[in-house]
């Protein structure tokens, strides 16, 4: 594969980490000769924005129009559509992202451009094969796209490092844009910041954070008595928080928090990437869950298969023993 | 001959397993247990999904189904728990009584009310001296002017200490012969002047219902409260019992079932000797057994049921589907705890309440030996 | 306001252990208990309360064999108004893209405001089908939705974005939302629900009454293509800690106090 060409994704006047991880993967992909090409649609006032991205790219298209400050599809949409055929690469990568979700399948069923969502590795022998999850990640799929002069996928955020970028000296092709039409069908309004909850997860030392293997809102304190013998918070992943079993701002993952505490203690979680994604890097991790093929025991450090209604109580009493704190009436 | 559920229900089935495995919470049932609470709560959002009264007629709050589908959730609630499980389906007892002799008045009056949650039924048949023998009451019941006057007692009344009303079967004619010629049941509101419930604090299941000694001290009800015909209470409650023993045989097989699926799920998890104790074949017949078990209790008490839906009320079916599920059920928590261990037997596990839930269904409703001396007089004939 | 939502039917398989098949493209679904799609149940529900707040219509749609008509059913007793099946043998294969055509063909012909679909499938997981089905159709859309307010001919939406971040949208109808999970609370299936839909009949059809050609769906008409299913190293990075639950336990609380677990 000689040319990809990689969607630089940004949000409020920052670039998102994905957009450096696909950079990295599109070098690797290209090899020696190659051309990675970034793909910027932005308002002329966020140019500068392009200076981290230009150094790790062989081109960069930049189509800049004063409308495009937040992501609008439809218009969007009609800005790469003048630009599509200018774009001359095999590949486009964009990010299994907000973003990615709400554009990537629309650009392909428009261009019926081969795609797949949500690769974790892709190669290319000979055709495209990109891999990826299914079953929350207890199963791994191969899948090909059908031949065509483009092809599409979007990525997993966290599937490839970003670090290491290979410097280039590229050359950026700016585009004043000028999107006319309509585009009022969906329009942007504004960005709601996460509620601030009674407890930061992300400042503690200590998480024990439960999913949906916690079953009931009322099992909840078996997780905060051990929090509380460690000194920790209680957090949770995404069903938890859907349920309102715990408050939003508990949630961790790529919809939730990302955190980095010295211990997290995953208890019924099964580890979907994108719970992952927010507690990868948490000094020692370790998982409880009843399933010993539950994704969670390949990121975490230790584990045990048993079931956390066992094990909870029973490690919680061994902390206060440790602590002193022994059951007085027993 | 067709042995497969209907589309409807199934979709009954799968209701009333999502409502259950939603609500019935292990954590809440263990505190509740402890604690000797009814789950109002649950009862009260069950009685909204409409569940309850399932079997009622549409026109007095029901659903218009048949017994058939109330025990498919009898099952599905005992199922996921005994104890929650059986404290809501048994909180509309005895209210078929008025549905199957009551007056238009009394099952408008009653009925939606039982269906909607707002009322909760029971029945009063036992007393301290009449358990499996109710040919004659103690407890009489005498006219006066518009008004009955009742007297006497009750023991072992489910949801005495919580019902809204119960259906008490008194003596109202002492010299008929026989005596049962002179029984009559009737509607007594639990606010009623003199109506006092007592309730049985410790008993080995069933710990989330309440079970209650009455002390009915002239206590006075409209003479319109009178069910169906006078004289004829002792035959009525006979019929009940034709419906009332399925529902029992559901609960056991829910309870049954229910310890089955633990047991199963233990042995996969549990290791000894280095290895699952699934893998120990002694285990895994058990459980063989238990499910084979199962299947067959279910199957009985499917039948008795659909018979009774088709209009086919035989007791001696009905007998042998309670008298096969209550043994299964007590059977199969037994060799569950077996397979525990030592944690089968702590309260804190769940196959140890089944356990003790499950004895009851061999009880009330008429005794295991009762059941067998129903069908043996069917099937011998009367020897005296 | 009428309403269309897409509803797929799927195993559960958090708790399962889950066996390839020998086409190696599948997994073997014998023993699963299948249900509606987690994310597609929070849409019902949506497009339920939508319904109750400004009246309309609720129509159903699943891409499926006989089976799916339980997920269908149960929609209609929580309170959709009509189900339609599709099935075909030559919609086998069809990947999201595929898919979608599939749905596109069949929505044209029911009047609607909105159609709902999930953000994504539990089993496939491709998260695909909604926003393609948009762009197919012509419609504003957004995908990832946690709150809907509707004003007239217009919906504010939340979009979820990343860490705790959101996102306010608004869009016109005709429009199509994909519904993110908690969302709302669904409901349960009530007895009366069930009754009241025991005897609605559900439509179904297949390519030809969609006006689809063998070629547009399945396989053939799909851009993407499963090759074959394998299992990912798990367990790779666990020290799995064995032995009595004291044993563990004890072994757990040397690491917490090792690791600064003990706060
Ligand atoms: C035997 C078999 C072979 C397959 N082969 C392939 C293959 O070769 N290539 C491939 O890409 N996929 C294949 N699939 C999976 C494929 O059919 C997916 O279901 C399809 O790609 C849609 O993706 P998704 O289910 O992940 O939908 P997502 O895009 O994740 O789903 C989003 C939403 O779309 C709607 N939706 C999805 N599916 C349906 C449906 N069936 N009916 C109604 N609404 C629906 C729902 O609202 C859902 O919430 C195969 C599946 C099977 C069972
Ligand atoms: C756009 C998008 C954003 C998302 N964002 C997030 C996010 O930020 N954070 C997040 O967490 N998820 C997020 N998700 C959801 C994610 O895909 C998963 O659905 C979710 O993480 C699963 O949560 P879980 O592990 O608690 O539940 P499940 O996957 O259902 O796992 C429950 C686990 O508990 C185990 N278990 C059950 N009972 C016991 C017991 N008694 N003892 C021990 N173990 C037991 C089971 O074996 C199982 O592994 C997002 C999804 C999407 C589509
Ligand atoms: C928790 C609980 C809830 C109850 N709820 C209710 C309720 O809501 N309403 C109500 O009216 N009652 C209720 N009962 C009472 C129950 O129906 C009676 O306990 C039961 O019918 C047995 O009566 P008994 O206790 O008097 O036992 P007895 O009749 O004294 O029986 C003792 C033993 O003798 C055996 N026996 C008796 N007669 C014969 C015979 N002819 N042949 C062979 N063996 C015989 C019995 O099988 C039993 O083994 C409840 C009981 C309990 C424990």
């Amino acid at each position: 594969m000689e040319k990809i060409a990689v969607w630089v994704e940004h949000r409020q006047n920052e670039i998102r980490d994905i957009t450096f991880e696909m950079l990295g993967k599109a070098h690797q992909l290209v090899g020696d000769g190659g051309q990675v090409i970034a793909l910027f649609l932005g308002d002329p006032s966020q140019k500068g924005l392009l200076d981290k991205i230009t150094p790790h790219a062989h081109r960069t298209v930049a189509y800049l129009d004063s409308n495009l400050k937040d992501f609008e599809p439809l218009r969007y949409q009609a800005a790469f559509a003048d630009i599509f055929e200018k774009v001359d690469c095999q590949l486009i990568l964009m990010g299994q992202t907000a973003f990615g979700m709400d554009f990537a399948p629309a650009v392909a069923a428009r261009w019926e451009i081969p795609f797949t969502t949500d690769i974790v590795d892709v190669e290319v022998d000979g055709g495209l094969i990109a891999v990826r999850q299914m079953y929350s990640g207890k199963v791994s799929a191969k899948v090909s796209l059908k031949e065509a002069d483009k092809m599409l996928c979007t990525v997993r955020a966290g599937a490839f490092p970003a670090e290491d970028l290979p410097t280039v000296s590229g050359e950026v092709q700016e585009i004043t844009g000028a999107v006319e039409g309509d585009f009022s069908a969906r329009a942007f309004v504004e960005y709601l910041e996460a509620a601030v909850g009674d407890v930061d997860i992300t400042q503690a030392d200590v998480i024990v954070s439960v999913g949906r293997g916690i079953k009931d809102a009322d099992n909840i304190p078996v997780a905060q008595e051990l929090a509380d013998a460690l000194g920790g918070v209680v957090a949770c992943s995404r069903p938890v928080a859907d349920k309102k079993w715990l408050p939003k701002e508990r949630q961790v993952g790529t919809s939730g928090k990302t955190v980095k505490p010295k211990v997290y203690i995953a208890l019924g979680i099964s580890g979907a990437f994108q719970h992952q994604a927010g507690m990868k890097n948490a000094g020692t991790i370790i998982a409880v869950n009843k399933d010993p093929k539950a994704p969670i025991f390949g990121i975490a450090h230790y584990g045990i298969v048993d079931d956390l209604f066992k094990v909870v109580p029973a490690l919680t009493e061994k902390v206060k023993e440790l602590r002193g704190w022994g059951n007085s009436d027993k | 001959m067709d042995f497969e559920l209907n589309m409807e229900q199934r979709e009954i089935v799968k209701a009333a397993r999502e409502f259950a495995e939603g609500e019935f919470d292990p954590q809440l049932a263990m505190e509740l247990e402890k604690a000797h609470q009814f789950p109002f709560d649950i009862r009260k959002k069950a009685c909204q999904l409409g569940f309850i009264g399932i079997h009622f007629p549409e026109e007095y709050g029901g659903q218009g189904y048949g017994i058939f589908e109330n025990a498919l959730i009898v099952e599905e609630f005992c199922r996921r728990d005994s104890g929650i499980g059986s404290a809501v389906v048994l909180s509309d007892f005895s209210s078929e009584i008025i549905m199957r002799f009551g007056s238009d008045a009394q099952k408008k009056a009653y009925l939606p009310k039982v269906a909607s949650g707002e009322y909760i039924s029971g029945g009063g048949y036992t007393e301290p001296d009449h358990g499996s023998d109710i040919t004659f009451m103690n407890t009489t019941a005498v006219k006066d002017g518009d008004t009955y006057v009742i007297n006497g007692s009750k023991t072992f009344i489910t949801n005495g200490g919580i019902a809204r009303f119960l259906i008490v079967l008194c003596q109202t004619d002492e010299n008929a012969s026989p005596t049962y010629r002179g029984q009559s049941t009737f509607i007594v509101p639990t606010d009623s002047e003199g109506f006092e419930a007592v309730e049985i604090e410790d008993k080995m299941g069933l710990r989330m219902t309440s079970t209650s000694e009455i002390y009915l001290n002239n206590v006075r009800v409209p003479a319109e409260n009178l069910i169906g015909k006078y004289g004829r209470g002792f035959y009525q409650v006979l019929e009940f019992f034709d419906e009332s023993r399925v529902e029992i045989a559901a609960q056991a097989l829910g309870i049954a079932q229910g310890a089955l699926d633990r047991a199963v799920a233990y042995i996969k998890e549990r290791s000894q000797f280095g290895r699952k104790i699934a893998a120990f074949q002694v285990n895994q017949h058990k459980a063989a057994d238990m499910a084979t078990r199962v299947e067959l209790a279910r199957l009985i008490v499917y039948k008795a049921a659909w018979n009774y839906d088709k209009g086919r009320i035989d007791p001696v079916l009905t007998s042998m589907a309670k008298m096969t599920a209550g043994r299964t059920a007590v059977e199969v928590c037994d060799e569950a705890i077996q397979m525990h261990g030592g944690y089968g037997y702590i309260m804190e596990n769940e196959v140890e309440r089944f356990y003790r839930d499950a004895k009851i269904t061999e009880i009330y409703e008429g005794t295991r030996e009762i059941q067998k001396n129903t069908i043996a007089s069917t099937l011998v004939g009367r020897f005296k | 306001m009428d309403i269309i939502v897409c509803i797929k039917r799927v195993p559960e398989t958090a708790e399962a252990d889950l066996v390839i098949d020998a086409s190696k493209k599948a997994i073997d679904t014998d023993g699963l208990v299948f249900s509606i799609n987690e994310w597609d149940n929070y849409a019902v529900e949506a497009a339920i309360q939508l319904k109750e707040s400004v009246g309309g219509t609720i129509t159903v749609i699943s891409v499926g064999p006989e089976e799916n008509n339980e997920v269908l059913r149960r929609a209609l007793a929580m309170g959709a108004d009509e189900a339609l099946r599709l099935t075909d043998p030559a919609f086998e294969g069809s990947d999201a893209y595929a898919m979608a055509k599939i749905l596109a063909a069949a929505v044209k012909d029911i009047p609607h405001d909105l159609i709902l679909t999930g953000v994504q499938a539990d089993d496939d997981g491709f998260g695909a089908v909604g926003v393609a089905l948009a762009q197919m159709l012509g419609l504003p859309y957004a995908a990832l939705v946690t709150d809907i307010q509707l004003d007239g001919e217009t919906l504010t939406v939340h979009r979820e974005l990343e860490g705790g971040l959101e996102e306010v949208d608004t869009l016109k109808l005709p429009a199509l939302l994909t519904i993110q999970t908690g969302i709302n609370e669904p409901r349960y299936v009530s007895i009366m629900g069930i009754r009241r839909v025991a005897r609605k009949e559900i439509g179904v059809k297949g390519a030809g009454d969609l006006g689809l050609s063998e070629e547009a769906v399945g396989a053939k008409g799909s851009l993407s293509r499963i090759e074959e299913l394998f299992f990912p190293p798990v367990g790779e990075g666990a020290e799995i800690i064995e032995g009595t639950m004291d044993e563990k336990t004890e072994a757990l609380v040397k690491i917490l106090k090792e690791r600064g677990g003990i706060a």
